[in-house]
């Protein structure tokens, strides 16, 4: 196996072209797999020493993250806590600070494992992905990517995500079995714009409910340009509840997790509501 | 093989690694530092902690070739019998160290929490240590010994 | 009378060693020239091994030896009985070690152990140990129980009869726990080599250095005084190193080929190669009268043993002794018993039996309290073993039995509803 450490993304990208490695961010994913043989990659493409990809600002209205920021750096970020509330909550929980000091945000989605920590946030902040190949760049939102198969082409880069800064408020809640190191069992990450008392563009995600954390355009819309009172609490509670119904079928965890997620959910929104408010 | 240059506990080593020769093995086999342990091989127990750049991670998880141009520090760096670190005098001291397998990452976790915050408060030095995995139940103890040991470093 | 060391606080003097990563674990020892060893697992929990083949194994540059149950001298072990192969012929669960791979590196010794291919003859299963208790089911050890029942234990105490006919109310429940694995932080490892009088010398992590020394040269057919077991730093055990682990197959490859052998579990291999906690069903028919006296108890405890006998006579007979909790009950009839099942083995685990039996007796009593229309600490005050109190064996407690002021002292934070204060 060979293995590469490039300098640049240019060189990155020249190396995944012609070498068909596979990219390496933190490794906290990706260095297990290879042990237990679940992934046996031709060569390896560290991402770890192009510091451009670390970045995290804003520019022009967006708050752009490099695919290699870490969670930890997120995690301690004040743009992110302001901007990008339920990426920097999910960040807090994510493994352990440990994981937290290795694991990068482009790997979480890379891995793409079902229970990804990162992925819901980033769906209901309204994340574009930026992703580079040799040939060019391709921008587009996450929920547009995450239904795709496979998820990336060889030689596709995940540069970095460019989230919307529009004043929107966000939330997010994690079911793990403990706090500390826990696989989230479920986790729902919301955002909405508040108009006074009313909710506009609300984005609702689910992490580990199926295959891929997903953004559930439908209760988005039931639940916009309503007053946030009790009655639309519960509303989306019954919603929520039934989508979750619907993803899981028959599995084993479904019972459970169709009454969890009624808690999960209302924690999430709670994250993003100010005390005191409705 | 690829050559890879390390700094660890101040001394610098240019080592020949294979390229997914994780850095515990790299540490352990290459270097003789048997101080890092190896409790679960996937990044759940926190035995293998040490500190790359000034962060914690589980050397289980890294590839040694991923720190490449590092710089670490492992148990063996840190305090000797005749001078121990504060930490590692208040874990003996406290009696927060049983079987002594997670005492390692435990001692780097806290050193490094200490480095960046002389003054944590009990949840900061909860979230620092909720990496590492005792299984002699003496969270308690370690908890009280990181707090004493902050208090010492306060004089 | 005051001592320097009763009521004051001492230093552990190994935790110096500790806290600076110098203490030696077994995975920490080596000797040049050693051998890295890696066993080739069942993944049946019943089946015949028809054969072994090698061939691809020892094909590989750097690949040593490979062995089987042909190998061993004496292929037996265990703490009560000789039922456990060190190299299995015949498989009674997931993880009996079939074969192990000596080659000169670790990488090695795995990528051969995964082109040995063992041929299996799979062969019916039983799970559930009350379907395992069954006389017309096949015993899975018929050289030593006619069925699969390893152990009864019955207690017998006053009359039940009487007992009911006081009973006003009576509780009846089934309660179920399940495995739990020790999880000792450091995994399995040993170092076996020959010293220079020929003798082996096996460095590991165990509970019984002499007693890991009989089973090795048992099993190699050695006289006690060829074999040496050291015991280095034990990365916790909970129980859980009580039973041979690694020990005989590190020993046996040493002997064979003269070699240094180090052996070390992954965290995997270690959950699949030492012992669980007893799951047990237990059914639970408890009877007082109105004002909260005990007056009869029925139970019926089942423990899994799993695939080998280790320490479940002694578990459950543990279990049958404590299944009256720290209560005095005039009429006791209860039947714990051990049976065998192709389920992962247990054995000793923190408690040994006694911690199980707490689940069904305590949630009795909380039970029969609530039944009763009188508080938890109430019914228990009115039932607890006191000096005098003559338990469900007939034992009369004549000393130390303060449950009276421990419940005393925990009042105060039950009358509160459970809050610190």
């Amino acid at each position: 196996m060979k293995y590469f450490q490039p300098q640049s993304v240019e060189e990155a990208l020249e190396l995944a072209y012609t070498s068909e490695a596979t990219f390496l961010a933190g490794g906290t994913d990706l260095v297990l797999h290879m042990r237990t043989g679940k992934v046996q990659p031709l060569g390896l493409i560290d991402l770890g020493k192009i510091s451009v990809l670390r970045e995290i600002k804003e520019i022009e209205g967006s708050l752009e993250i490099g695919s290699m920021a870490t969670f930890a750096e997120l995690g301690k970020s004040e743009l992110v806590f302001r901007k990008a509330h339920a990426l920097w909550q999910a960040c807090q929980t994510m493994g352990s600070p440990q994981i937290r000091n290795q694991a990068t945000i482009g790997g979480n989605l890379g891995n793409c494992s079902p229970a990804a920590d990162g992925l819901p946030a980033l769906l209901a902040l309204g994340a574009e992905v930026c992703l580079s190949t040799k040939a060019g760049n391709e921008i587009l939102p996450l929920e547009s990517l995450l239904s795709r198969t496979p998820l990336l082409e060889q030689g596709t880069l995940i540069r970095g995500f460019r989230i919307p800064i529009n004043g929107q408020k966000s939330g997010f809640a994690k079911l793990g079995r403990r706090k500390a190191l826990a696989i989230a069992r479920l986790s729902v990450a919301v955002s909405v714009e508040m108009n006074g008392s009313r909710i506009d563009n609300v984005r609702v995600a689910l992490g580990a409910v199926g295959r891929r954390a997903f953004l559930s355009e439908a209760l988005g819309q039931e639940l916009s340009g309503q007053e946030l009172n009790n009655e639309l609490l519960e509303k989306g509670v019954l919603e929520v509840q039934r989508i979750v119904r619907e993803a899981l079928g028959t599995r084993a965890s479904a019972p459970y997790k169709r009454v969890a997620v009624a808690g999960v959910f209302r924690e999430a929104l709670a994250t993003i509501i100010p005390e005191g408010g409705k | 093989m690829i050559e890879i240059k390390l700094v660890v506990n101040e001394k610098p080593y240019n080592l020949n690694v294979e390229p997914s020769e994780r850095l515990i093995d790299a540490l352990r086999n290459r270097l003789g530092l048997l101080g890092t342990k190896e409790g679960c091989g996937e990044g759940e127990c926190g035995a293998c902690t040490i500190i790359m750049d000034g962060k914690t991670v589980n050397s289980c998880l890294v590839l040694a070739a991923q720190a490449n141009g590092s710089v670490l520090t492992t148990i063996e760096g840190v305090g000797n019998r005749r001078s121990p670190h504060p930490v590692q005098k208040a874990f003996v001291e406290v009696g927060a160290v049983q079987c002594g397998f997670c005492t390692p990452g435990m001692v780097l976790s806290a050193k490094n929490l200490l480095d960046k915050n002389s003054h944590p408060s009990e949840s900061e030095i909860g979230v620092a240590m909720s990496g590492n995995l005792c299984r002699c139940t003496g969270y308690d103890k370690i908890l009280r010994a990181v707090k004493i040991a902050a208090e010492e470093g306060k004089q | 009378m005051k001592t320097s060391v009763v009521g004051s606080r001492v230093t552990r003097e190994d935790a110096w060693g500790k806290v600076f990563g110098q203490t030696k674990f077994p995975a920490d020892v080596n000797l040049p020239g050693q051998l890295y060893a890696v066993v080739i697992r069942s993944p049946h929990p019943h089946a015949k091994v028809l054969s072994i083949n090698c061939d691809y194994a020892l094909e590989m540059a750097g690949v040593v030896a490979v062995l089987s149950a042909k190998d061993v001298p004496h292929n037996a072990h265990g703490v009560l009985f000789r039922d456990q192969p060190v190299l299995a012929e015949y498989v009674r669960m997931v993880g009996d070690p079939v074969a192990v791979v000596g080659a000169e590196t670790e990488e090695i010794a795995r990528e051969a152990a995964k082109r040995v291919q063992v041929e299996y003859q799979v062969l019916p299963t039983v799970f559930d140990p009350e379907e395992a208790m069954k006389p017309d089911v096949l015993p899975l050890h018929p050289s030593l129980r006619p069925t699969n029942v390893l152990y009864h234990m019955p207690i017998r105490r006053g009359s039940m009869e009487e007992g009911w006919a006081k009973a006003d109310v009576v509780i009846e429940k089934e309660y179920n726990t399940q495995h739990v694995d020790h999880a000792f932080l450091q995994p399995e490892a040993v170092l076996a080599h020959l010293d220079e009088r020929g003798h082996l010398v096996v460095q590991t992590a165990t509970q019984y250095a002499h007693y890991d020394r009989g089973e090795i040269a048992h099993a190699l057919g050695l006289r006690f005084s060829q074999v040496q077991v050291k015991t280095l730093a034990v990365g916790g055990a909970f129980g859980g190193r009580e039973d041979i682990s690694l020990q005989v197959i590190a020993a046996l490859m040493a002997w064979k080929t003269l070699r240094p052998v180090k052996m070390e579990n992954t965290r995997e291999e270690s959950f699949y190669s030492h012992s669980k906690r007893h799951p047990m069903r237990m059914q639970y028919k408890t009877g007082a009268t109105k004002d909260g006296k005990l007056v009869a108890m029925e139970a019926k405890i089942v423990g899994d043993s799993g695939a080998y006998a280790s320490w479940s006579i002694n578990v459950l007979r543990k279990a049958a002794v404590h299944a009256t909790g720290p209560y005095v009950i005039p009429n006791v009839s209860i039947d714990s018993y051990a049976v065998f099942t192709n389920n992962p083995f247990t054995g000793a685990m923190r408690g040994f039996g006694a911690a199980q039996t707490v689940l069904a007796y305590e949630s009795q009593m909380d039970l029969l309290a609530k039944e009763i229309g009188i508080s938890p600490l109430e019914i228990r005050l009115r039932n607890i073993f006191k000096v005098g109190s003559t338990t469900a064996t007939g034992q009369v407690l004549t000393s130390s039995v303060p449950l009276d002021q421990c419940l005393a002292k925990i009042t105060p934070y039950l009358q509160r509803g459970g809050e610190s204060e």
